[in-house]
């Protein structure tokens, strides 16, 4: 299996090299165009219960595409948004992602979906985070280009920002200046990381976009 | 008649300098700037046969009902800034009269007054399925200019090739193509999240678009607040 990433950081689409025999499993309707002959079939990552709670408070659907090809093919994936896709490359370690930035796995990847908190929760924000881990490659995808932050100590991201971390790091979920402020200016909460470890942060939100062209028809 | 796509990229645009009679069309709204000298002429017209009919067929493959037609009214060269609705790139085919293009809705940007524009209905199925299944056809000699959402990539089919409709820019007629399901079973296309595919067969070109503009607008339609009454 080969990966190709293509059009970052505008536009980026993963391009997947199938070997006969070799299974892909990609987010729901994220298949762009393909080699003819290429098998598609359904499947639930990491158990019904779990896809379950991922499809009802991750913003990720109930089933992936499985994708196969008996001679060998490629098959084309984009997100839903313009932005940037990372490849991570897992080996038996786990790795956090914010609901709706899972784009595609290798079959030895499963998905945990992840309660973050109640205040997380009332503010709009992702109250969940999905935890992969197993071996193999995942894909992510953001709104936006894609910043890689060491931390070393500590780090404030907004919320709507934060896109995936390293699970070394531990966190808060807080605001920055209290309740009133937080509703007032729209800033959303933060996650206040400290640790080491690495902070994938994207440089757009498309809630704030959906709040710029919602305040346009009012 | 000389058609410069400007600037590569997200905001990718098309400069069309025009001289002595000639005339170049877009759809209507793409114009952001353009020399005094530019005549604008708004109309329902595509090529022979035109009128309020074309107009409705252009709407229904998700087209704009009426198109711009820019001349030079003295004759001296003028020029004309076209840019489409979307972030992405911007590609200039030229046509040689020898095949049919098909264009999906909101996929034609522009082309030469002397190219002929019809529509080409795919049945009443494409139109329940909710995706535009309608194509622009443009005949003739001449430039033709379409634009993506996200990246553009040409590809040349020999054999079949099959592109999710929301993917779909523009292709060459010389290709044969069906719509169908992307997965074996329509259950197994909806479970997977996939509506319709254009199944290619044959030779000739395609050209794809990185970003399926539907889904983009469904994912930021979905977090708009509620609109205020009243």
């Amino acid at each position: 299996m080969n990966f190709d990433i293509d059009g970052n950081p505008d536009f980026g689409q993963l391009t997947v090299g199938l070997e006969p025999g070799e299974k892909f499993l990609a987010e729901a309707g994220s298949m762009a165009f393909m080699s003819d002959g290429t098998e598609i079939g359904s499947k639930i990552i990491g158990g019904l219960g779990k896809a379950l709670i991922r499809k009802v408070v991750g913003k990720e659907s109930l089933f992936v595409g499985e994708y196969s090809h008996p001679t060998g093919g490629n098959v084309t994936f984009s997100p839903d948004r313009p932005g940037m896709i990372v490849h991570r490359k897992m080996r038996g370690d786990t790795f956090v992602l914010t609901a709706g930035s899972f784009l595609a796995a290798t079959p030895g990847i499963t998905l945990n979906t992840k309660f973050v908190s109640f205040s997380a929760m009332f503010s709009g924000e992702g109250a969940f985070t999905i935890e992969a881990s197993g071996g193999g490659d995942l894909f992510f995808n953001s709104y936006g280009a894609i910043i890689e932050k060491q931390v070393n100590g500590s780090l404030t991201v907004d919320t709507g920002h934060a896109v995936a971390w390293d699970p070394g790091l531990k966190y808060t979920v807080a605001t920055i200046a209290g309740a009133k402020s937080t509703i007032l200016s729209g800033e959303g909460l933060v996650l206040n990381f400290t640790g080491q470890g690495t902070v994938y942060i994207q440089t757009r939100t498309l809630g704030s976009v959906a709040r710029w062209v919602g305040g346009m028809y009012r | 008649m000389d058609v410069q796509v400007e600037d590569r990229g997200a905001f990718s645009w098309v400069q069309v300098g025009l001289e002595g009679e000639e005339q170049f069309v877009s759809e209507s709204g793409a114009m952001f700037r353009s020399s005094t000298n530019i005549d604008i002429e708004v109309t329902t017209r595509g090529g022979k046969g035109g009128g309020i009919l074309s107009g409705i067929g252009r709407s229904l493959a998700g087209e704009s009902f009426f198109l711009s037609t820019y001349r030079s009214l003295d004759g001296q060269p003028g020029d004309v800034g076209l840019a489409p609705t979307h972030q992405g790139e911007i590609r200039k085919i030229e046509l040689d009269g020898s095949a049919r293009w098909l264009c999906t809705g909101g996929s034609y940007l522009g082309s030469a007054r002397s190219l002929e524009l019809d529509t080409a209905f795919q049945g009443i199925g494409g139109m329940l399925s909710g995706e535009s299944l309608s194509f622009m056809g443009v005949t003739g000699e001449g430039p033709l200019v379409v634009t993506a959402f996200g990246k553009l990539t040409e590809i040349e089919v020999d054999g079949n090739f099959t592109v999710d409709t929301g993917h779909v820019v523009a292709f060459e007629e010389t290709l044969s193509y069906s719509v169908g399901k992307a997965a074996k079973s329509f259950i197994k296309s909806f479970l997977v999240g996939e509506g319709l595919v254009l199944k290619f067969s044959g030779r000739g070109r395609v050209y794809v678009q990185s970003h399926n503009p539907d889904e983009f607008g469904k994912s930021l339609g979905s977090m708009l607040p509620p609109r205020r009454e009243g």
